[in-house]
């Protein structure tokens, strides 16, 4: 999602400034004009929350002045780093059993012919419709919430890395066995770096859906962290306060997806991803 | 390449395989922790004849559509805009990236601040839920439409119009609707969610089966949405071979 720097364009900008109106030249570099999009959204809601009542939707300078008072913010992210261990947890039991059981799966034609309808059945049901269950299996604390990260995004990897092992070209393979590759040798140095694109996709499809199992998970079970913040502050009426929790979530979304993003540019200079 | 056999025996073999290791666990772990299939069966039949199962699905479906329209009609063509005009692609976009990444759970308590619990906070987080993949997967649909294919239909000048009707929109069917599937699973996602979160409809009979420790009858109420989700997928992946049979749709990636 980040784009790309365009340095001839700056160049030209830059060569004649003011010769232009702001306006046109915002309308050819278009990072200015989505940077103008978002102000001016912030600057509307600025001036439609002065004119509703204000618990309603609360300006964006109150919810900015949440984050600038240090008490609440330590509290926050002390509640965002409990968050984040049931996150890793839960996200790193999704990587341990998901990618190698959908490489395993998707290499074999048999496997995949026969687990391929089950888990797509399985993966059809809401996550969230396995929270009666996982009360009962794991109470409402730690247990429950790495639970249902893990539940929220392991079939997302499972189906990813399936698709992305019987994606790779037989062809390749044929091609090192020719050059008398071992099986094993033909693993790490074809099917393998061929994979890197899909589990890349699996990364960020499924960092995206433990994030949202993170939250689920807190305002589900027994409330607590982010989710204990929120439920709070909806008992009164403290809109901002919830927006600013909201916010911070979204934000949390946005950097793990470009830093998968980031990640996978370096590992994968080699590989042109589609758009 | 396999035996029409092979084909038909080994998705049957990997169901029978599922519900054998549960019934096996369902036994070990006794009814409070997981009903075994074969009482579930028994159950599911009790809950088929009771009506209440179903009442509450009708009633929660069609609260479900009128939020899965909302994004249709709206995400389609913003998707469409976006992918088309560079402009509106840069004033849009930073939105529904960071819409699509927000998590629905999230905004279930801030929307309850706006909203209340009723019908309407129900519906606008099914349509948060979902509208931003319709977008999304649109709009990829939407920039991949080969310039050459506008060129030629410029060349026997073909009016803007006609483009769109003759040239882009056909392109854009199987994208539409690769968008529809996705956002229906994201849309029952979102129903049950706000269902579960305000204990009411389908989502208040789930949490009742779960405080009662009575999973046969919780695993019933989760094959049916199952059995609701795959429909979906069906009927939408069916209408999507029979509109642009010249697509493999399964080679659509969102």
């Amino acid at each position: 999602m980040i784009s790309q720097s365009e340095p001839s364009n700056a160049a030209v900008s830059g060569a004649a400034p003011g010769a232009e109106p702001l306006l046109s030249r915002a309308f050819r570099d278009k990072r200015l004009l989505s940077i103008a999009s978002v102000l001016f959204v912030i600057a509307l809601w600025q001036w439609g929350a002065g004119h509703v009542s204000g618990f309603l939707l609360p300006p964006p300078a109150d919810v900015l002045d949440r984050f600038l008072d240090p008490k609440w913010l330590s509290r926050l992210m002390g509640a965002l780093g409990q968050s984040l261990v049931q996150l890793g947890l839960g996200f790193g039991l999704t990587l341990l059993v998901a990618v190698p059981l959908g490489v395993i799966i998707g290499r074999s034609v048999i496997l995949t012919r026969m687990f391929g309808p089950v888990i797509n059945a399985v993966y059809a049901i809401p996550p969230v419709a396995f929270v009666p269950f996982l009360i009962v299996w794991f109470g409402l604390f730690l247990e429950a919430r790495v639970a249902l990260v893990f539940l929220m995004s392991v079939f997302d990897v499972l189906v990813l890395m399936i698709a992305g092992a019987r994606d790779v070209r037989g062809s390749l393979v044929d091609v090192g066995r020719s050059f008398g590759a071992s099986h094993r040798q033909r693993l790490r140095l074809i099917v393998l770096p061929a994979l890197l694109p899909f589990f890349f996709a699996a990364l960020r499809v499924g960092s995206a859906r433990a994030i949202n199992g993170m939250i689920t998970a807190e305002l589900f079970f027994a409330a607590v962290n982010l989710g204990a913040i929120m439920k709070r502050a909806t008992q009164n009426f403290d809109s901002a306060t919830v927006l600013a929790v909201v916010i911070l979530v979204c934000v949390l979304g946005l950097i793990a997806q470009s830093a998968i993003t980031l990640l996978e540019r370096r590992v994968l200079h080699w590989h042109v991803r589609a758009a | 390449m396999m035996p029409a056999l092979q084909r038909l025996a080994l998705p049957v073999l990997g169901f029978a395989v599922l519900l054998i290791a549960w019934e096996i666990a369902g036994r070990i772990a006794g009814p409070a922790l997981l009903a075994p299939p074969s009482s579930v069966a028994v159950e599911y039949v009790g809950l088929l004849r009771q009506g209440e199962m179903l009442r509450e699905l009708g009633v929660s479906l069609r609260q479900m559509a009128v939020g899965f329209i909302a994004a249709c009609v709206i995400g389609m063509p913003l998707g469409a805009v976006m992918g088309r005009s560079a402009v509106a692609d840069a004033i849009f976009r930073p939105w529904v990236s960071m819409f699509v990444v927000t998590s629905t759970a999230a905004l279930i308590p801030l929307f309850i601040l706006f909203l209340g619990t009723g019908l309407m906070l129900r519906v606008t987080i099914v349509f948060l839920a979902s509208v931003w993949y319709i977008t999304l997967t649109t709009y990829n649909g939407a920039r991949g439409i080969s310039p050459q294919q506008i060129a030629v239909a410029r060349s026997f000048s073909a009016s803007p119009l006609q483009i769109f009707w003759k040239v882009i929109l056909p392109a854009l069917y199987p994208y539409l609707l690769t968008g529809a599937r996705i956002g229906i699973v994201h849309a029952i996602r979102a129903m049950v969610l706000a269902e579960m979160f305000v204990i009411i409809g389908y989502g208040a009979l789930m949490h009742r089966s779960g405080l009662s420790l009575d999973t046969g009858q919780l695993l019933g109420l989760l094959i049916t949405l199952m059995i609701v989700s795959l429909f979906f997928n069906w009927v939408l992946g069916a209408a999507g071979r029979w509109l642009a049979p010249w697509y493999d749709l399964q080679r659509v990636t969102a």
